[in-house]
């Protein structure tokens, strides 16, 4: 097991510049979550720390060591791909016993540590057939088996279930997170799905357009947006955000909503720090409270849509020329077209930069 | 599964099997006329109709190895009985083995020999053809090659111009530098000849085989070399024996430069076979039985690859 430490590496393929000036350092027995969209170069990030990449500027230090001028075969390091990762001209024992061979480890020592990881993956069944016997997610619980069975010093995982089924998804989720608890293997683990991340992460890292834009625990990024980025694209349904004007002193402020006149009251110490920069309004649907009667603070609106869930409903209002959505308990209000009073919760509410996008904080 | 077919599936079903026995009836009739022929005694093998039972014989391959010449007059009771069996069969056809002068060794008709160069010819130049084409189409595949299109186009383009056309230069700038009727100058040929068509066959495979098996042992451990052999290799092997196949026909069924580049020391089988067609009356037997066994080895190497045949012939389509 060992620390990584990314500092400022930049990739370009070409013209095009994937990686920019990204850096972070993953703790000992830590498992981080890459998470982001499409092409932000989460894959680059991860194959260039395995070595099958090289960065075109910046360092990568294993152990305190730099290997970004190491062969991936020199960095001792697991690998899990999304797909193929499994040699289909081999069984399964033989596939995981492969990394084994490398090292030239004996075969005694071989067949133990096979068993032993089988043993942990519940694969014994299976380490007589070919891949092409197996279920997609037997196959990908061979690989992390073939990627544990060497201990390497840091376990690297692109979308190992991302291709997957829903149930079978979470199954898995629950696996590798208990095999993580485990084992305690550095792991960097890449993903699309923000439930995955949040549920195995010990530190998430967003990354949008080869930029990195904040890493911390997964209530930090969900409570603590560092700008509208991440703060729209952590959460579901997504944050709320409105372009607003605020006025008033110390004591408060109202926060006009574009095209609203009356505003919501926000206490001293909420909006005190902001200095009248241009702002936007960040608020999750959970803090854009709805009433049937007239709150202190609260605006008379008229619903524009609902969204029925089960458990709970997202209620559309419109406040002004704007649309806040609301999450409320199952029924209730019954349709659109109704008038409800609608709140803000001030404790919950982001202010964000409108230029800048970086999120403003006080104090607190 | 719709458990009954309709009337017109089972016809048109009918129909195609039809047409697929026409198809190997037909294609299957030179080679039994052929086998058939080959072991025939001579009287049958030109009669009107043809004969299609008799007792077979194998006095064709013993024809084919042995040089002979006509008996001028029978020989005597004495000498044939003393005679070995297979020379009895030659003097049957009214024909006597040609010994040396002094040692009385059988001269050899040259067929033995002609199949054995045919065979070390077509093996080594496919040997070359197969793994140099698997090298290079790894490097396209896998590399950024500067070029890359232009270069194989290039490789491509030495196929276009037809063999007749390069025929007379080659043979001059062989004759200068020595490699007229030698071994090495047909395997040059016949290598080069088959390259461009593995490096572009092998590509087509290399390409199916995903990245990331390789990157997968690269990270576990593994030189590139190691991967290519332990992980590229075993993928590939269908194309690589569809390639070696197709190489292997090309070189042993070439004809135009082995006859234009060889006259004795490294002549293959195909020029010499119809050269004994030759002066006087052709014995069609031993023309047969030469051609026969020249049809094994094709025969031989297609049946052995032929699990992994069925996956490459389709070239890719299908893999997995
Ligand atoms: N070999 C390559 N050559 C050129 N461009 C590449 C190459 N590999 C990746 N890219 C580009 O780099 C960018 C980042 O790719 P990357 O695979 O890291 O994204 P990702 O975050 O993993 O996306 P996804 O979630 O779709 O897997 C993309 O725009 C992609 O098109
Ligand atoms: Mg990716």
């Amino acid at each position: 097991m060992a620390e990584i430490e990314i500092r400022n590496i930049g990739k370009f393929f070409g013209p095009v510049e994937v990686l920019k000036d990204v850096s972070m350092t993953i703790a000992d027995g830590e498992f981080v979550v890459m998470l982001g969209e499409s092409g932000c170069g989460k894959t680059t990030t991860l194959r260039a720390i395995a070595g099958l990449e090289s960065v075109t500027s910046g360092k990568i230090l294993i152990d305190g060591e730099e290997v970004q001028d190491k062969k991936a075969s020199e960095r001792d390091i697991a690998f899990v791909f999304q797909s193929f990762s499994l040699y289909p001209h081999m069984t399964v024992y033989e596939n995981i016993a492969f990394p084994l061979r490398a090292v030239r480890m004996n075969a005694s020592d071989r067949q133990a540590a096979v068993k032993e990881v089988a043993e942990i993956l519940r694969i014994e069944p299976l380490l007589n057939r070919k891949p092409s016997a197996l279920s997609g997610g037997d196959m990908q619980r061979v690989a992390i088996g073939r990627a544990l069975v060497r201990r390497p010093k840091a376990l690297l995982m692109d979308e190992p279930i991302g291709a997957l089924d829903a149930t079978l998804r979470e199954q898995m989720r629950a696996e590798i997170k208990r095999l993580h608890i485990s084992r305690g293997s550095t792991s960097v683990y890449v993903t699309h799905d923000q439930i995955e991340a949040m549920s195995l992460a010990d530190r998430i890292v967003i990354m949008n357009d080869g930029i990195l834009q904040q890493i911390g625990a997964p209530e930090e990024v969900y409570l603590r947006p560092a700008n509208l980025f991440v703060a729209q694209f952590v959460g579901s349904p997504v944050m709320n955000v409105t372009d607003v004007a605020l006025e008033g002193g110390d004591g408060g402020a109202s926060v006009m909503i574009g095209g609203d006149k009356q505003g919501f009251h926000f206490p001293g110490q909420v909006v005190g720090h902001l200095n009248g920069a241009p702002l936007s309004l960040g608020i999750r649907p959970e803090a854009v409270l709805l009433s049937h009667d007239a709150a202190h603070g609260a605006i008379e609106v008229e619903t524009t849509n609902v969204e029925p869930l089960g458990s709970h409903d997202i209620v559309d209002v419109r406040v002004g020329e704007t649309v806040l959505r609301s999450r409320t308990e199952a029924g209730f209000v019954s349709g659109e077209g109704q008038k409800v009073w609608v709140g803000l919760d001030p404790l919950q509410a982001h202010f964000f930069d409108r230029d800048s996008g970086q999120a403003l904080r006080g104090a607190n | 599964m719709a458990a009954v077919r309709s009337q017109r599936e089972v016809w048109t079903n009918r129909a195609a099997i039809l047409a697929v026995l026409v198809a190997l009836v037909v294609m299957l009739a030179p080679i039994y006329w052929i086998t058939s022929t080959a072991f025939k005694p001579r009287n049958l093998a030109t009669t009107v109709p043809p004969t299609v039972v008799f007792e077979p014989t194998i006095a064709p391959f013993v024809k084919l190895f042995v040089k002979r010449s006509q008996l001028r007059e029978p020989v005597s009771e004495e000498v044939y009985d003393a005679a070995p069996w297979w020379e009895q069969m030659v003097l049957d056809g009214g024909e006597k083995v040609v010994r040396r002068g002094r040692t009385g060794e059988v001269r050899s008709s040259g067929y033995g020999k002609r199949f054995t160069n045919s065979l070390i010819v077509s093996i080594i130049s496919t040997i070359l053809a197969v793994s140099m084409g698997t090298l290079t189409a790894y490097g396209f595949s896998r590399f950024r090659v500067k070029g890359e299109d232009d270069l194989l186009f290039f490789i491509l383009s030495t196929r276009m111009l037809p063999p007749v056309v390069v025929a007379i230069p080659m043979f001059l700038m062989y004759r200068t530098v020595g490699l007229n009727d030698t071994h090495l100058g047909l395997i040059i040929l016949y290598t080069a000849f088959n390259l461009s068509f593995s490096v572009w066959i092998m590509k087509g495979f290399i390409d199916e085989i995903p990245r990331e098996y390789e990157e997968a042992a690269l990270v576990d451990g593994y030189t590139r070399i190691q991967a290519f052999f332990k992980i590229v290799l075993p993928e590939a092997m269908t194309g690589i024996a569809a390639t070696a196949v197709f190489c292997f026909i090309t070189a042993w069924n070439e004809y135009a430069f082995a006859l234009i580049m060889t006259n004795r020391k490294a002549q293959t089988a195909p020029p010499f076979i119809p050269s004994q067609v030759g002066s006087g009356l052709p014995d069609w037997t031993v023309i047969a039985a030469g051609t026969f066994l020249f049809l094994l080895p094709v025969a031989i190497f297609t049946f052995l690859l032929r699990n992994h045949l069925l996956r490459g012939m389709s070239f890719g389509a299908i893999r997995k």
